[in-house]
């Protein structure tokens, strides 16, 4: 099964869970089945400039890309804050 | 009856107590963690709660509670469609439908866009009259963003609304969204070197339907304030009789009285800080011909933002970017928080 780790903001947005097992091929499949899908994609299906998406400990762009049915997929919240206006 | 104020901030939502007096308030929350809420509404046909929630990283979207701000659910599904070319930057404004429509909802988000919802926000459909307005070319972003920020409702007429966009005017509709008319013809815009009076492009930062009087509107624009008496066909410019500037965001009425009328003006546009070192809110009570100061507090120079005053049959409630909720009653002032996080929003509503 496939681990996805979430951060705070959603996991409280996930009913408070941050682990969710997924049956999964790629990065994409399992973002979707998340129900905080809406909040680390955009209407587009595309990750959000500032989600951050890690596999196995590495950085991942390819929402395509096939995933192993062990990896562990960590979404991060880049850092990022203040006021620019 | 008490009142329920829902304080919008930068950090999550407050609620706010009033008794029967609005001389004593109690404050609950935050609710919603990690969101920064540009407004928050009750709605007053069934109590349930909404907020426009926004994250630096998350994006835009709408939370409600239909337990008083216990549990939320958030709107999925929000945003524009592929062929538009834009996407969904932030959501601003939640108007909740007439009357006459229940589960009706409109929403107003970046960048000038308007969703309407008819099943409590569960769904969304974007308004493809503002979207592929005729002269949505020439509007342009203020400070904020493009954003369609005010949404106002006619009383009688389920089918006739304005909005408010930021820089672009008032429009009305007069057919439920499908179609919309610019409604700027005597309103300002200033920061233009020629044609101050443009079809389009002023700064309107927050206009208002008088709920008693059929076609009375009135605006709190970058370039002044005004009154319509004719659904915003032609607009009066009013801050010339008494008020020390025309630049202000601030606007709430007397639903009891039309001619009533409450603003906050800000020294300038390039200082936008209270007039004067006061947080000043000041009253006509004959239609704009003249204004009175009523001092909430001094000295105090954070100013109070578009959505931060609102007003119920009893006060005017004020919220500042310092933190601090005012309420404003047969004039005297009554301080009803302070030290919140900058607040963004104020809206009140019948203690259930």
């Amino acid at each position: 099964m496939v681990v996805v780790l979430l951060p705070g903001l959603l996991a409280t947005e996930a009913g408070g869970q941050k682990r969710f097992e997924l049956d999964a091929a790629t990065l994409n499949e399992a973002l979707r089945a998340l129900p905080v899908a809406d909040l680390v994609l955009d209407e587009r299906g595309e990750v959000r400039p500032l989600v951050h998406v890690y596999v196995d400990g590495d950085r991942a762009h390819d929402l395509a890309a096939p995933l192993s049915p062990a990896a562990r997929v960590r979404i991060v919240a880049a850092i990022a804050g203040g006021q620019t206006a | 009856m008490g009142v329920q104020l829902l304080v919008g901030t930068r950090k999550g939502l407050f609620t706010i107590r009033g008794d029967d007096e609005r001389r004593s308030f109690e404050v609950q929350g935050p609710y919603l963690k990690g969101w920064t809420i540009n407004h928050a509404v009750s709605d007053p046909r069934d109590g349930v709660l909404y907020a426009c929630t926004n994250n630096w990283v998350y994006g835009g979207t709408v939370h409600r509670s239909d337990d008083d701000g216990a549990t939320w659910e958030r709107s999925e599904n929000l945003g524009l469609p592929e062929e538009s070319g834009l996407k969904l930057a932030s959501t601003w404004h939640l108007e909740p439908g007439h009357t006459t429509e229940p589960g009706t909802l409109w929403l107003g988000g970046e960048p000038a866009v308007l969703f309407r919802s008819e099943d409590s926000g569960a769904s969304w459909e974007v308004n493809e009259a503002v979207l592929e307005h005729e002269t949505r070319a020439r509007w342009e972003p203020g400070a904020g963003g493009l954003i369609t920020h005010s949404i106002t409702l006619d009383r009688e007429d389920p089918k006739k609304l304005w909005i408010g966009i930021s820089a672009a005017g008032v429009f009305r509709t007069e057919d439920g969204g499908a179609t919309w008319k610019p409604a700027n013809q005597g309103t300002e815009a200033c920061f233009f070197p020629e044609n101050r009076f443009p079809e389009v492009g002023q700064c309107v930062h927050k206009v208002l339907a008088h709920p008693g009087r059929a076609g009375r509107l009135w605006q709190q624009n970058h370039c002044g304030v005004y009154r319509s008496d004719d659904s915003g066909e032609s607009w009066e410019r009013l801050d010339l009789n008494g008020l020390p500037s025309g630049f202000g965001f601030a606007l709430a009425l007397d639903p009891s009285d039309p001619d009533t009328a409450f603003v906050i003006p800000e020294e300038s546009a390039e200082n936008r800080v209270t007039c004067d070192g006061r947080i000043g809110i000041y009253r006509t009570t004959d239609a704009g011909v003249s204004w009175r100061l009523i001092v909430a507090e001094e000295p105090a120079w954070a100013a109070v933002l578009r959505e931060g005053m609102s007003f119920d049959d009893e006060a005017v409630y004020a919220g500042t970017q310092s933190g601090h909720v005012y309420a404003l009653r047969d004039g005297e002032v009554v301080e009803a928080a302070r030290h919140l996080p900058p607040i963004l929003s104020v809206e009140a509503a019948p203690l259930q």
